[in-house]
């Protein structure tokens, strides 16, 4: 009880510490539905015409999702990360009974709540357009696990950024290339053949992959979901470890 | 008893520096020890290797008898340096968020009480004043009931007033038997609080003592200073200095013969103060500084 008890104040006092920056909160639920207005509203898909946003919307779902779901956890626990190291609060906690993997626990609960809030937001838009796709149980799983990926990965670019400005270059110089070459709004056979290994990679990808297999395309989800699900350990323990609780 | 915090020839360096060039001091149960030197000189460095948030590169330090990254950590409180909690709490928040971090922790409300903040007050922390914002991270500090407390400059930027009050706090706290270790540059603070001081320079302790041992030892001799533009007094033997005549190891009791011979002598003089050496005397001569200026003046007469 103890340990959950310590998450849950961390988690609290994250939660309140959001929730209170206005412009965190407006643009973590705006950005998805921006994407949407650019891409569904105003540029709209062009099927069978090849090339780029030549799928049905559904098709998409994976990306728009994916811009919540790569985003918001890469630049906020990797900014966040930061900002505990400037402001010696690490220095403070690693005197604590609280653990580091307790500590990115609780603020991975945060950002998959946050998630899983926008990413409702973002579907509900997308049916509003029109688009037409599955609201598979999968996605219940899909969206928590691919956070808790890049939590894990925004822990580890906070860690190892030399400061907030850093640590958000970084997230955005990962997650730019991640978004475009995960098979989410670029589909595969547009890319050159010998760069597609580079794409299995990305763990995007799999996750792409397979919220487009339970959602739109049918095909393997469980594949995608357990090469999702240990990433998402494997990138959770990197996380945890590198957090820069002591010197 | 064994003691509470002990470093053996604590080595800490950043590249080529050495922040800790063999440091070794022992602290013990319910005793108040300050750290005390110049910007630089590694006070923080070894607070951070005595909590187990850095670790040394030679030497060994022990927490409550163990090494401080396995201590029972229910029993150990931190204020640290330029500390910056989540500023989009109130000060109960923050209180209670740290509060929820142990086992058994203190009332919350009560702690903010006893460092003079309102529980109730709904003000967010980023636009509390300099010295609330210190009061607060010092209740964070104490929730816990901690039995070993490390205060790295506790009372930076916090008004005098404010300041009485924690050192009221923290003289609780040591009647109460918690052990604190407290790094400051106030040499008022350390001289009320602790009972014994370690001025720390160049990475090395200069010389540990209780505040009384350190001024005896390091603090030079009383001062009367008779500020006049006589250069000599018949059977005294003053010194001359910029500041006017200065008769050194003067006696209060004695400063009357002084007066009545300046008088005799026809000497004129505008003003005349006299003053102990204080734990800042020591901390000056210790530390090589010779900045004397703005040192209080315990008896001061003006014509």
């Amino acid at each position: 009880m103890s340990r959950a008890r310590r998450i849950a104040a961390e988690a609290t006092g994250t939660y309140r510490t959001f929730i209170r920056r206005r412009t965190a909160v407006f643009f973590t639920f705006f950005f998805p539905v921006l994407l949407i207005v650019i891409f569904a509203g105003l540029v709209r898909t062009q099927s069978g015409s090849g090339g780029l946003f030549s799928e049905p919307t559904g098709y998409y779902v994976p990306a728009y999702l994916a811009t919540v779901v790569l985003f918001t956890p890469l630049s906020r626990v990797g900014s966040t990360v930061a900002r505990h190291r400037e402001g010696n609060r690490f220095e403070k906690l690693a005197t604590t009974p609280l653990t580091r993997a307790e500590w990115l626990a609780a603020h991975t609960l945060v950002n998959v709540a946050l998630i899983a809030a926008a990413s409702a937001v973002l579907l509900v838009a997308l049916k509003l357009t029109g688009a037409e796709f599955a609201l598979s149980p999968w996605l219940a799983f899909f969206v928590p696990v691919a956070s808790v990926v890049f939590c894990g990965i925004g822990a580890v670019l906070g860690s190892v950024a030399d400061g907030q400005d850093g640590a958000i270059a970084m997230s955005n110089g990962v997650a730019l290339p991640l978004l475009f070459l995960s098979e989410t709004f670029v589909q595969p056979e547009l890319f050159p053949a010998w760069f597609l290994p580079v794409v299995d990679l990305s763990p995007l990808a799999y996750f792409a992959r397979g919220v487009r297999a339970a959602t739109y395309s049918g095909g393997d989800v469980v594949t995608n979901a357990t090469v999702l699900a240990v990433l998402a350990v494997v990138a959770f323990a990197f996380g945890a470890i590198l957090i820069p609780w002591t010197e | 008893m064994d003691p509470v915090l002990v470093a053996e020839n604590v080595v800490k360096r950043y590249g080529d520096a050495a922040a800790l060039a063999g440091v070794s001091l022992s602290v013990d149960e319910g005793e108040v020890f300050a750290l005390v030197g110049p910007n630089g000189a590694g006070k923080t460095t070894l607070v951070r290797c005595l909590t187990g948030t850095t670790t040394p590169d030679d030497g060994e330090v022990r927490l409550l008898g163990t090494d401080p990254t396995v201590a029972r950590k229910q029993r150990v409180g931190l204020l640290p340096q330029e500390f910056s909690p989540p500023d989009r709490l109130t000060a109960g928040e923050l209180v209670g968020y740290y509060a929820g971090l142990y086992d058994d922790p203190r009332d919350p409300e009560t702690v903010l009480r006893e460092v003079g903040l309102d529980p109730e007050d709904d003000t967010w922390y980023g636009d509390l004043s300099g010295g609330q914002k210190r009061r607060a991270c010092v209740a964070a500090a104490l929730v816990n009931g901690p039995d070993v407390l490390f205060l790295d400059e506790p009372t930076t930027a916090v008004d005098p007033a404010g300041r009485r009050a924690l050192w009221s706090v923290f003289e609780d706290l040591a009647a109460g038997g918690t052990t604190i270790l407290l790094t400051t540059h106030d040499m008022a603070e350390a001289e009320r609080l602790a009972d014994r001081v370690a001025l720390l320079a160049d990475g090395d302790v200069a010389a540990t003592g209780t505040p009384s041992e350190l001024v005896a030892a390091h603090g030079g001799p009383t001062r009367l200073v008779v500020e006049t533009d006589a250069d000599d007094l018949p059977g005294f033997e003053p010194e001359r200095t910029a500041e006017g005549l200065v008769f050194p190891d003067v006696a209060p009791e004695d400063i009357g013969d002084i007066v009545a011979a300046l008088d005799d002598a026809g000497v004129d003089f505008e003003a005349l103060s006299w003053r102990e050496p204080t734990l800042e005397d020591a901390y000056l001569e210790l530390a090589g500084d010779v900045e004397h200026a703005g040192l209080d003046s315990a008896l001061e007469v003006r014509r």
